[in-house]
């Protein structure tokens, strides 16, 4: 039996994930609906900087992470991910599961490096759907001004008839892991109007966003 | 700092490599398929009937942390800010777990831990407020929208929150 609702039917057996909660009922959930979507290895840590301990010997390759934690907070964690210079693995796709919903938090989260943000209350359905994103859409990491982390677009405007502002050097890309190279890089989305902040959606927060909106901001 | 981070250096693209896309595969035995997605949503259905109980000690922390607000001083940060936390994960786990009334109390208390500056007797009031509705949600059992009660209970602390 086929998703038959535009998913597809990925295996993910063989990945191993890493939750980051403070909250050890949230931590179960989570844990929960991976086991049941086939998930063999899951490993829990309390906040950010016992993630980072764990990162070392654990290759996790998803991390799904608060942000509201302490001492170490998602948002410090994600940044020593992607920029610590001891980072056992910079490029390790992480989902942000937060109730932090309003359009400043999702852009923060962003622009510290996060691959998917997915709004708290959090089911099966729109857990996966943020899984199935990090498989379907790989994205290259840029290295830009104090910025390191997965390309802010996510589309490309083949209709884009403005100048390349930030255009330096050729269009060529890179196929070496680690190995950089000089680029166009288009505007990113913070830098276009916000989507329509109205909706509704499932734990929609007073002044936050729904996750469908905040997908299509993030999809600018 | 290197000259790579250097707010005015050229940006750079650099292609990570692919471990995750080579351990996944399409199709067969074991992959995510309706009755996987349907499994799933059956573990958190299960797992509701014991939020009740860890939400009450949660509730009874709360409740305890307000308590110390109202005695303290109207600026007592600390105080302040464990309430949020404590709220905070309230409404992130309501909905998550079948109680999205929860979540909307929760969210409605959070407002005034977040934009108050200062929490004298009206803030205690309109707080009080929400901690006795969560108290309902709890005893009450208010799944889903809670039916009539839940949907009555909704509309006035909405009322409420927006007559200020």
């Amino acid at each position: 039996m086929g998703t038959n609702n535009g998913m597809s039917d990925y295996n993910l057996a063989r990945l191993n994930f890493l939750i980051v909660d403070d909250n050890k009922h949230m931590r179960a959930l989570v844990k929960s609906i991976l086991h049941a979507l086939g998930v063999k290895n899951v490993l829990e840590a309390g906040d950010g900087a016992d993630a980072f301990k764990e990162l070392r010997h654990f290759p996790a390759d998803v991390i799904i992470s608060d942000w509201n934690m302490s001492p170490l907070d998602g948002m410090d964690f994600v940044r020593m991910v992607r920029t610590g210079s001891d980072s056992p693995n910079p490029f390790v796709p992480i989902i942000m599961l937060t109730g932090y919903t309003e359009m400043n938090r999702v852009m923060e989260a962003r622009d510290s490096g996060v691959h998917e943000f997915l709004a708290k209350p959090v089911s099966a359905k729109k857990l996966y759907s943020r899984i199935r994103s990090i498989i379907e859409h790989p994205r290259s990491f840029v290295r830009a001004g104090l910025y390191f982390g997965p390309d802010r677009r996510r589309k490309t405007n083949t209709n884009y008839n403005g100048s390349e502002r930030r255009k330096v050097g050729s269009d060529q890309s890179v196929t070496t892991p680690g190995v950089v190279s000089e680029v166009a890089v288009p505007e990113a989305a913070a830098e276009k109007p916000a989507a329509d902040s109205g909706g509704g959606g499932d734990g929609e927060e007073e002044g936050g966003m729904s996750q469908d909106d905040i997908n299509a901001l993030l999809d600018m | 700092m290197a000259d790579e981070n250097k707010p005015d250096a050229a940006p750079q693209f650099v292609k990570p490599p692919q471990t995750l896309q080579n351990k996944i595969t399409k199709g067969g035995p074991g992959a995510v398929n309706l009755a996987a997605l349907a499994k799933a949503e059956a573990v958190i259905e299960n797992l509701s009937d014991d939020y009740l109980n860890w939400v009450s000690e949660d509730f009874v922390r709360l409740e305890a942390a307000f308590n110390t607000l109202k005695k303290g001083a109207p600026d007592d940060k600390a105080n302040i800010d464990a309430m949020f936390s404590i709220v905070h994960d309230m409404k992130g786990q309501g909905g998550s777990f079948g109680y999205p009334l929860m979540t909307q109390i929760s969210d409605l208390l959070a407002g005034i831990l977040e934009n108050s500056e200062t929490f004298g007797s009206r803030e205690h009031k309109s707080m009080r407020v929400y901690i006795d509705a969560m108290r309902v949600v709890i005893s009450h059992k208010l799944k889903d929208d809670g039916g009539a009660e839940g949907k009555q209970l909704l509309m006035g602390l909405t009322l409420m929150r927006d007559k200020g």
